[in-house]
């Protein structure tokens, strides 16, 4: 008897799946370095430097597919961690293509039933991005994985390591804005394609949009609005500071269309709350704020998604 | 939550608390939180929601609620089977949740009740009696 059943609303089922891209198309862990077993590990990641750009938001996922391998291996493999909260995620500074991300997470609690940890990752020796207070609730790994594939690739990784450069980059996902106040508010429809190679990988006996990509498309359009808004100084313009009460409410499946909002809150001087929420089917899906600053306009290359 | 009863005061000392963090979770004024405020039929928490406000609660009070357990504890000392039969609370498996949901307006309770709808009666205050035992089991060991 858990506590309630289930921790997140099951969306359709939809088949987009692609053996080939198992941990290549969405897998952002190339090796474990450091390993005290569900405490703290340290991992490492090369981006491609193929690809044209690896969003924070895919950082954000690398630290948490780091926290995921973890607590997966610490419960041999019976249950898998599933992106649902984030109470605040800061942004320092981007990754680019060709960096190498070095991984690290501290696990607070891992049962069969959640893992609660930090993290954070950088680039030669400067944090890019940290991750306070995620909680991912477990669920049974064998409906999204296979649990031998998965302790293979575990074995994989905590030894010798993959081989980088299996992830291609995304193809920007179609977000239509369809309404909204300039500088207020935006509304906008996110199309989830019907097939991607990240299906395959993420999940193959379930494919589900990953929030990460969720998240980034949201803060996409939240930076459209705060850099419509009227708030910020001479010379300087909007930069996202930090992502707090990011809840995911449901699986999003192949397909899907989410209707995605964002509303800015003028805060002090020179900032900003934008509340970002999705919803299919009328269902809430996501929910996060992000928190906005002012920057120098030469600083702030990283606004211009 | 059975051993000794919890007294409205300690429910009182970490009410605002609760109340702020209720809030927090679920996007929603302070004001909107009452006591007697059921979680899911007035707040309109989700389950992912009674994961994060358990979450959040560990932090401010520094307290271990087992995740997971919380309608676990609701049979108290009765086994699986007396609590419960085919997901139906049974007899005396109701008499006990009555007696631990003590905060529950008695209108509120379904008969039958399925274990599943067990959470649409958790109130604020639920929330509150939980911290409390969590606060005298930390106490208690030490």
């Amino acid at each position: 008897m858990r506590a309630i059943e289930p921790v997140l609303r099951a969306g359709p089922h939809r088949d987009a799946r692609t053996m080939s891209d198992h941990f290549a198309a969405f897998s952002f862990v190339d090796r474990i370095i450091e390993l005290d077993a569900a405490r703290r590990a340290v991992g490492r990641y090369e981006i491609p430097a193929a690809i044209s750009a690896f969003p924070s938001c895919l950082v954000a996922e690398a630290v948490g597919q780091l926290a995921a391998w973890v607590a997966m291996a610490h419960i041999d493999f019976r249950g898998r961690p599933v992106a649902a909260l984030a109470n605040e995620t800061r942004f320092r500074a981007d990754a680019a293509p060709g960096d190498t991300l070095t991984l690290a997470v501290d696990i607070e609690a891992c049962d069969e039933d959640a893992v609660a940890y930090s993290g954070s990752a950088q680039v030669g020796g400067a944090t890019v991005i940290e991750l306070a207070d995620c909680l991912g609730p477990m669920l049974p790994v064998e409906e999204f994985d296979s649990p031998q594939a998965l302790a293979g690739r575990f074995e994989l990784i905590r030894g010798p390591g993959a081989k980088p450069g299996a992830f291609h980059g995304v193809t920007p996902l179609r977000v239509v804005r369809t309404g909204g106040e300039a500088g207020h508010s935006a509304t906008a429809t996110l199309h989830v394609p019907d097939a991607a190679p990240f299906f395959g990988d993420h999940f193959p006996r379930r494919p589900v949009f990953p929030a990460t990509l969720l998240l980034d498309a949201q803060i996409g359009l939240a930076m459209s609005v705060a850099r419509e808004a009227t708030c910020w100084g001479e010379g300087k313009v909007p930069k996202p500071a930090r992502l707090t009460h990011v809840k995911v409410r449901s699986f999003t499946p192949p397909g899907a269309t989410l209707d995605v909002e964002a509303e800015l809150a003028p805060g002090g001087a020179d900032e900003a709350t934008i509340r970002l929420s999705a919803r299919m089917d009328g269902k809430i899906a996501a929910t996060a704020r992000l928190d906005v600053v002012a920057a120098d306009a030469a600083f702030a290359a990283r606004d211009n998604r | 939550m059975a051993q000794t009863e919890i007294s409205k005061e300690e429910i009182a000392a970490v009410y605002p608390t609760v109340a702020a963090t209720v809030a927090d979770a679920l996007g929603c004024e302070t004001e909107e939180v009452t006591p007697q405020a059921s979680l899911i039929e007035d707040l309109n928490a989700e389950s992912i929601d009674f994961l994060d406000i358990v979450f959040r609660l560990e932090r401010a009070f520094k307290i271990k609620i087992p995740r997971g357990k919380i309608v676990e504890n609701a049979r108290g000392a009765l086994s699986e089977a007396e609590f419960e039969k085919n997901g139906i609370v049974t007899d005396v498996g109701f008499a006990q949740l009555r007696a631990y949901l003590s905060e529950v307006p008695v209108e509120r309770f379904k008969t039958p009740t399925k274990v599943k709808d067990i959470p649409r009666l958790f109130t604020v205050e639920t929330f509150c009696k939980l911290v409390v035992a969590a606060q005298r089991q930390a106490q208690a060991a030490g």
